[in-house]
């Protein structure tokens, strides 16, 4: 996957690295959502936009959970090619990218894990796709998203995000891209203004984990 | 010398059902059910029914259709619902737009879907409850002839 030209670099110190390039992190922003969609009988809808994966279905439908499964990055790229930030500020892409990977249906879905895509996208299309996806969560629905929080970093690495348990995530390096802006927290409550509550989980590695309840 | 002469029975063996197969040069409009395993590697729009079967999409397959087969692998394009009563499988090349619905999956990595997934375990086997056993008739005793004949109470009172 090409994001523009630029050079493959990883800002993060990994917790722990296997010779395949993964690393393996201890997520509290994770463990937070698997607590919000905890219910005896299962049965909660719960949108993954990093890909389908085995892991991540097996561990999501074994709550009886129903999986929908798609990979946001990859729509992005199909959307906004090599010029992946300047095509971005197209009126005609923005729509494009929005009818291709958010064609759902009002209060589809009671979690939403959208990963560290929303920080390769540049306003004011962020705001468009924070309000779709507020627009198909249910009311009391939960969305979990990471940010950066190295404030130097000019390129962020874009990972594959797998589920290995209910507090550890898998990241395999896939591409990297150029940084649009830091987010802040001031910044990312702004974005979340019309959810009705957000919560920050800072972690070690200069990760902005947000819960966000609709 | 005459040779014995040879005498052909029929073959009284099960008939086994053998596979099916489309290739890659063959385009289907229509439905197709299939009575046996199933590999499709050409063109097809329209459904596929492969019930207590298994369903190949091979990896040259491009297909528009919805697909129900008791076990389903993937290798080619899918656009359509996928059911399978036992297992999807899909693999690394393969490309999937529509819902599954399935007890088991197994998705290689490098897998493209998009799409929602039920995963419905298979009914319980029902609970085999075995008949009540037949009571054995009790039969009063027959009246002795040397004794006096058993007292049977009943509601009135004796005299």
């Amino acid at each position: 996957m090409k994001f523009g030209s630029v050079a493959r670099v990883n800002p993060f110190k990994p917790t722990s690295k296997d010779p395949s390039g993964s690393l393996s992190r201890h997520s509290s922003g994770f463990d937070q959502f698997c607590a919000a969609l905890q219910v005896p009988e299962g049965g909660m809808s719960v949108l993954d936009m990093s890909g389908a994966s085995q892991a991540n279905i097996v561990f999501l439908t074994s709550f009886g959970h129903r999986v929908s499964s798609d990979d946001i990055m990859a729509a992005m790229q199909q959307s906004f090619g090599d010029n992946f930030h300047e095509n971005q500020q197209s009126a005609s892409n923005a729509q494009r990218f929005l009818d291709q990977a958010l064609a759902f249906p009002d209060n589809s879905f009671d979690g939403i894990l959208v990963w560290d895509a929303l920080q390769f996208l540049v306003p004011p299309l962020i705001d468009q796709v924070v309000a779709q996806f507020l627009r198909i969560m249910r009311p009391k629905g939960v969305m979990l998203t990471f940010f950066s929080a190295s404030e130097k970093a000019s390129t962020l690495p874009i990972y594959s995000y797998r589920i290995t348990d209910r507090k550890t995530l898998s990241l395999t390096p896939r591409a990297a891209a150029q940084r649009i802006q830091y987010y802040n927290n001031r910044f990312v409550e702004k974005l979340f203004e019309n959810a009705s509550s957000v919560k920050f989980f800072l972690t070690r590695d200069h990760l902005r984990e947000v819960l966000v309840r609709k | 010398m005459s040779s014995p002469t040879k005498s052909f029975e029929p073959d009284s063996s099960p008939v086994r059902s053998g596979s099916a197969a489309l290739g890659k040069n063959v385009t289907i409009k229509g439905q197709i059910f299939a009575r046996e395993d199933l590999t499709l590697d050409g063109e097809m729009e329209g459904t596929i029914e492969c019930h207590e079967h298994r369903l190949t999409i091979g990896p040259n397959a491009r297909v528009q259709a919805s697909l129900k087969a008791r076990e389903i692998i993937i290798q080619g394009s899918i656009q359509g619902n996928v059911e399978a009563s036992d297992k999807i499988d899909i693999r690394r090349e393969a490309k999937l737009v529509g819902d599954i619905k399935t007890s088991r999956i197994v998705i290689e990595d490098g897998a493209y879907f998009k799409g929602s997934i039920d995963i419905s375990k298979a009914a319980p086997p029902p609970k085999v409850v075995p008949p009540p056993q037949p009571q054995p008739a009790i039969v009063p005793p027959a009246p002795s002839s040397s004794g006096p004949a058993p007292v049977i109470a009943t509601s009135g009172s004796l005299k």
